[in-house]
């Protein structure tokens, strides 16, 4: 009897001994795992400082995958007229704080009529519309964002002014049509992108804004579904690099749209 | 506390749109009808209808045909951290612990949705609920198959469809308001709470149950978006949304047209052509000329619109995909500023209605 209980005291010390050390070991992976999970979210949100949240998600989900999705998508490209200038009058200091203070502005301007900067390439800027979500309104958010970037580029060039510093210009061009959009780049270094003809030829709009002289320059993909109370300014057709016939070009004038 | 409530609890949130107004005869009358009134009810006593249908709503989401308990709380807390509505996840919550799940249970649930270690029939479910939730592009009859070969049958389909439609329309009229999620989320760690959990939880499981299929009567077959409603006959939920679409449309605070074309306008932006063409038929019937319809939904805008439509339908179309709550709530601000409390609660709800809808009407085929 003496020997049953004393095994049945050892077996149920055993047990209990298990029992104490899963659940200690339990506790333990649970406490990591809440940990990788705290800290997969902290870097979720450091991320999208670099690219937006689908983007990241797509990452997450997918890993570094090749996968492409055909869109139709307007692009814009702004260019900052006489930055060579300015880079030989100011200070380097000075010219990365006025730079700075430009992508600011104009960000937020993109991004407040729901385009996203893809990139900064030199003192020039690469927007999309209508990669990440599909956007039906597009063209009228590209050409609102156009607008609003020149207006805010007028109030900057107002604090530059009070500063004694050279006043800025910009030259916009508008396109729009389908590419491809994806995880492009080198095995080191990857960024979604928006890439096909599209792309070039809206480059090669805003390139016309210095010679055709205009701010906002937009192609005839985009005119036929701009509002019609944005005011245009037919331009003779202009022959561009790549492109078979002239291009039929329109310089933005104002709105009367809110 | 775990994670994801905690990442829940840091999610910006502006402070709350409107005062709640209890209104007492409301509150019986909904008691009566629906067996519970919950803390909503106070915010969205006028215009009535949307009491109505917020009481409606509550009780199909507490009582399912098909759907198990479990699922339904995976998609109800999926589709609201999803949507970043930190109202909706606090009540689904707080609402979990009434009835009796422990905090490591729920905790373990979100650790699930979180790392998608689920039965393939769960993750089936989930990934169509984030797909509708998301609607980024809009379900197509591949995620409807998919679903279907993960085992569930058409009328699970639709009861599915409908729980993550509810959540999308609750996400949106509390989120858009900003109803203060403060005390709900206190309250799931109060200390009086977990006291008195085995004294509420048999109230509150009294409150969950399980529903007989319902057929529509022959006059609940018509109305606005009556195809939608109709293909969701079976569910209790159809009942509920024909009501709710015809209370809304029958309201004289914001115009019928003004309706009909936040509807189009969020169809438009979802990419859901049936519910455009049956939104602008309905505006058609309103008197809206078919050019001066296509233009507004074209543009957003029109010179012929009035200063409340002006203000309402560019803000329709930001309801559709936003991101953190704080921006869209700061927006929803800067129209609330210009409206009624009663114009401010009938359009949040109409477009969170028209959110619901439109995603339902996905489902159905032609978008």
């Amino acid at each position: 009897m003496g020997l049953v209980l004393a095994v049945a005291a050892a077996v149920a010390c055993l047990g209990g001994a298990f029992w104490w050390h899963a659940r200690k070991e339990v506790l333990r992976l649970r406490g990591r795992l809440e940990l990788a999970s705290r800290e997969l979210q902290n870097l979720q949100l450091a991320f999208s400082r670099f690219a937006p949240d689908e983007v990241i998600e797509r990452v997450i989900a997918e890993g570094l995958s090749d996968r492409g999705e055909k869109k139709e998508a307007t692009v814009l490209f702004a260019d900052l007229v006489g930055f060579t200038e300015l880079a030989e009058r100011v200070e380097p200091t000075v010219l990365v704080r006025i730079l700075n203070g430009y992508f600011e502005r104009m960000s937020d301007a993109i991004a407040e009529h729901r385009g996203h900067v893809s990139t900064f390439v030199g003192d020039g800027i690469l927007a999309f519309f209508g990669v990440h979500a599909p956007n039906p309104w597009q063209v009228d958010d590209a050409v609102r964002a156009a607008l609003a970037m020149r207006a805010s580029l007028a109030d900057y060039n107002r604090t530059l002014a009070a500063e004694g510093l050279p006043e800025l210009g910009v030259g916009i061009g508008l396109h729009r049509g389908s590419g491809v959009a994806g995880l492009v780049g080198s095995a080191d270094l990857k960024q979604f992108a928006f890439v096909g003809p599209t792309v070039n030829l809206a480059a090669r709009v805003q390139d016309l804004t210095r010679t055709l002289g205009t701010g906002i320059l937009l192609t005839e993909s985009l005119r036929e579904r701009l509002d019609p109370r944005v005011v245009l300014k037919p331009l003779p057709a202009t022959p561009v690099k790549g492109v078979a016939e002239p291009l039929v070009l329109y310089a933005v004038e104002e709105t009367s749209a809110p | 506390m775990s994670t994801r409530e905690l990442a829940m609890r840091d999610l910006e949130w502006e402070a709350c749109l409107i005062e709640p107004r209890p209104d007492r005869a409301l509150e019986r009358r909904i008691r009566r009808e629906s067996g519970f009134v919950g803390s909503t009810v106070a915010y969205f006593g006028s215009p009535e209808w949307v009491a109505s249908a917020v009481a409606r709503f509550n009780h199909d989401l507490r009582h399912r045909v098909k759907m198990s308990q479990r699922l339904a709380n995976l998609v109800g807390l999926a589709v609201s951290q999803d949507n970043s509505c930190r109202y909706c996840y606090a009540v689904h919550r707080a609402m979990m612990r009434g009835v009796g799940y422990p905090n490591r249970d729920i905790a373990r649930l979100e650790q699930l949705l979180h790392t998608g270690d689920l039965e393939p029939k769960e993750r089936a479910a989930l990934d169509f609920t984030r797909r509708l939730s998301r609607s980024n592009p809009l379900v197509g009859p591949s995620d409807l198959r998919a679903l279907r070969g993960a085992g569930f049958d058409p009328s699970a389909v639709a009861e599915l469809v409908s729980h993550v439609g509810l959540f999308v329309f609750f996400n949106r009229l509390s989120t858009l308001l900003a109803l203060p999620p403060q005390r709900v989320e206190m309250l799931a760690h109060h200390p009086l709470a977990v006291l008195a959990q085995p004294v509420i939880g048999p109230w509150m499981r009294r409150l969950i149950g399980s529903a007989e299929p319902m057929t529509l009567r022959e006059e609940q077959k018509r109305g606005p978006f009556a195809a939608v409603v109709l293909a969701f006959d079976g569910l209790p939920m159809a009942i509920s949304l024909q009501a709710a679409m015809r209370d809304a449309f029958a309201s004289a605070v914001v115009p019928a047209r003004t309706k009909a074309l936040m509807f189009a306008i969020v169809a438009r932006a979802l990419g859901c052509t049936h519910s455009e063409q049956e939104a602008l038929r309905l505006a058609a019937a309103e008197g809206v000329a078919e050019e001066e319809a296509s233009f507004v939904v074209a543009h957003l805008s029109s010179p012929s619109l009035s200063p409340l439509e002006a203000l309402v339908f560019p803000f329709a179309r930001d309801t559709v995909r936003y991101g953190q709550p704080a921006p869209i709530q700061r927006r929803t601000r800067e129209v609330a500023d210009a409206l009624t409390r009663e114009e401010l609660v009938e359009v949040v709800a109409v477009i969170s209605l028209a959110n619901l809808v439109c995603r339902m009407g996905a489902v159905i085929g032609g978008c």
